[in-house]
């Protein structure tokens, strides 16, 4: 009888996660294992020729295409630029909009926002911003600074697209840090309060290395998803990368090679060097914060 | 007990319901009359009324032949080459000259040779230049809908004020015209800094970039004409939209920031919409090189999937669309040239200002540069922005090292 119900409970068990298990089959491991399939062939979606085999010659091709090779600077470039500068501010703003001023929630709200927006509308909105004639020159001329295209210059449109994006997931950090700032009790303030710590002295020596884990995890989501960068760079950049291709993304290149220049299996071989590099920062950022990340 | 029923219950239920529709839409296909899917990409209200004012006439013809019309939006390769992987295609459909060979060296088009001897279609009927996209190896793979041509357009007020009474002639009244036309607020010409604005300048100099298969990309005459349109930008006297805050070089006309532009066709509606009157500004053929004159033609084609259940309706309903019958709607709606050389005729005698642009086709080379399209043509453009941007004044140099990265 007991037995029964045991098996009665796998099953439900397995019926509900069917649907999970269904989409996870069919939307991720059976694209993952073809395009891995693929990105050893000579494939292509048109006609009815069988993919043949060709070894490592899709790998060959994509580590030696310049234009791969560039964007992979150009999209480390990004990182480096986006990760620590977003970070810093939104440990800022959390800490600020933790319980220092009036309106918290109003600030909570309105630093968030920008995550919620379409990065298709975001960016559309800051090319309007950014025009020659736009709001940016605008201000920028008041102080004296001459008008310049910001997305027009090949040394100005990688930093210009850096702003965006900070501006436009700041909000997601700040709100993991908060839940983070929860966590520390209040008495370990109170006490260095006592011993007549001030608030920069609390802030490093407190509230940073208690949030240790959440740096940790803010870093290495914020470091996959700028090194996945996409959306931004495709709508100010084009397909051809912007200024002498210096907006050229590694995914907008896969996204080129793939539906522009019909070569599925070099693309599919670039995505998975993206991949590799992916994963290998991502292990070296694990070894660098150690392995204990908990107080 | 009871819970996993309704699960499955509900799953069940769910997969029919999937099922039913997979089988309601085969349904359509068992009627007697053929339906006929003709595949286009979104474009606007005015491009599309033309499409389905061509679909309602055919059907008056052929009342058994259902057309239904396929709009594709977004990346049109990208959802084309989807269909056909699961073979749901299209039976004839819009392909732009740029990756035509693409689709026919796989082999995925239908040649026409076939049907067009069969029910006596001609290719000599078609502005000429404009079939080369859509013919590989000797066959004919693509009937030409329609086409633009690069033409000037120059704003008349500025002119006036400069005195100037015609516009620029040759190469040498470009350049003055474009000089005398820039002041503080406005810059003489806009274009953009892409091969399909430059190339003109080639072949107006007797170069060529495309011998009729493959690129070529170091033809002396050819630098010559890029080296003398790039440098209308290092003078400052020519600039790009994005140059002047524009968002097209339409915006960059119609707002007066610049006083002329080598541009297609569709400039006409937009500025139609934008409400500059038609007098105020003129249309003339793009000014002659040392080696006579030269523009860009833009074309599209109808081809047939090689996969078409109903291939002679389907070539029917091509026929019908690139000739008389179906040209007459292109003429009437004035927004591209058609491309059936009789059409065209009609079309200068409607429009009579817009003469220009047929003129092109007569001497117009097609934006196509075979099967590595999109390398060519981003060699081409990196190594422009390099000569003005990047300041590396060796062209040739530069493009050369472009080609050896990218094409191999």
């Amino acid at each position: 009888m007991r037995n029964r119900t045991k098996a009665q409970e796998y099953l439900t068990a397995f019926v509900m996660l069917l649907p999970y298990i269904l989409s996870f089959c069919v939307f991720f491991a059976y694209p993952l294992v073809k395009a891995f399939i693929i990105s050893f062939q000579n494939f292509s979606f048109l006609g009815d020729a069988p993919p043949n085999f060709v070894g490592l010659a899709n790998y060959k091709e994509a580590l030696t295409n310049k234009m791969f090779l560039d964007s992979i600077l150009n999209t480390l470039y990004y990182s480096v630029l986006v990760v620590p500068t977003q970070l810093i501010i939104a440990l800022i703003l959390a800490v600020v909009v933790n319980d220092k001023v009036k309106f918290k929630e109003f600030f909570r709200t309105t630093y968030y926002l920008p995550t919620v927006t379409s990065p298709v509308a975001v960016s559309i909105i800051f090319l309007f911003l950014y025009k020659t004639d736009g709001l940016v020159n605008q201000i920028l001329s008041h102080i004296g600074i001459t008008p310049r295209n910001w997305f027009n210059e090949p040394s100005f449109v990688m930093p210009a697209i850096v702003t965006v994006a900070v501006w436009g997931s700041v909000g997601f950090y700040m709100v993991t840090f908060l839940s983070g700032l929860s966590t520390i009790p209040d008495q370990l303030y109170e006490a260095a309060e006592v011993e007549g710590a001030g608030e920069f002295i609390k802030l490093v020596k407190i509230t940073v290395p208690l949030l240790k884990p959440m740096i940790f995890f803010n870093t290495v989501v914020s470091f996959i998803s700028t090194l996945q960068m996409f959306d931004l760079s495709y709508i100010i950049g084009g397909s051809d990368g912007g200024p002498m291709g210096k907006a050229m993304t590694m995914v907008v290149m896969i996204y080129r090679t793939a539906f522009k220049e019909f070569n599925m299996g070099v693309a599919s071989a670039m995505a998975f060097v993206v991949f590799g590099i992916i994963f290998l920062l991502t292990l070296i950022q694990r070894k660098l914060f150690g392995e204990e990340m908990s107080y | 007990m009871k819970k996993f029923l309704t699960i499955l219950l509900t799953l069940i239920f769910l997969l029919s319901l999937v099922a039913g529709m997979g089988a309601a839409q085969k349904g359509v296909f068992a009627t007697s009359t053929i339906t006929l899917k003709l595949g286009a990409w979104a474009s606007s209200p005015a491009e599309k009324k033309i499409v389905q004012n061509q679909i309602a006439a055919f059907k008056k013809l052929y009342p058994n032949v259902d057309i239904k019309l396929v709009e594709i939006v977004g990346d049109y390769n990208q959802k084309m080459q989807l269909l056909m992987a699961s073979k749901t295609e299209p039976d004839i459909f819009y392909m732009d000259s740029m990756p035509a060979w693409q689709y026919i060296a796989k082999g995925v088009l239908e040649p026409l040779d076939y049907w067009m001897k069969k029910y006596n279609v001609k290719t000599i009927g078609y502005e000429s230049s404009l079939l080369q996209p859509f013919i590989y190896k000797g066959k004919v793979y693509g009937l030409p809908k329609d086409y633009n041509t690069l033409v000037l357009f120059y704003n008349k007020e500025m002119f006036k004020q400069a005195g100037l009474t015609r516009p620029p002639r040759t190469w040498q009244e470009l350049k003055d015209y474009a000089k005398k036309l820039t002041t503080g607020k406005v810059v003489g010409l806009t274009m953009n800094l892409e091969l399909a604005r430059i190339q003109p300048f080639v072949y107006q100099n007797g170069g060529k970039v495309f011998d009729g298969t493959k690129p070529v990309f170091t033809d002396p005459k050819a630098l010559e004409g890029l080296k003398f349109a790039l440098d209308l930008f290092k003078e400052g006297i020519c600039k790009t939209p994005k140059d002047l805050g524009a968002g097209w070089v339409g915006d960059a006309f119609a707002d007066k920031k610049a006083a002329m532009t080598i541009e297609g066709g569709w400039m006409i509606p937009f500025l139609n919409e934008r409400k500059i009157p038609k007098d105020s500004y003129g249309i003339a053929e793009l000014p002659a090189g040392p080696a006579g004159k030269s523009t860009m033609a833009f074309t599209v084609a109808y081809v047939m999937s090689k996969n078409s259940k109903h291939k002679p309706e389907a070539f029917k309903l091509i026929r019908f669309l690139t000739g008389e019958g179906g040209q007459k709607f292109v003429v009437e709606a004035g927004l591209a040239l058609p491309s059936l050389k009789s059409a065209g005729v009609n079309f200068a005698k409607t429009y009579p200002e817009r003469k220009a642009l047929v003129d092109g086709a007569k001497y117009a080379q097609v934006y196509f540069y075979g099967l590595d399209g999109t390398k060519v043509v981003d060699v081409f453009n990196k190594a422009f922005e390099d000569y003005i941007i990047g300041k590396k004044y060796d062209l040739k140099k530069n493009i050369e090292e472009r080609v050896k990265q990218i094409m191999k």
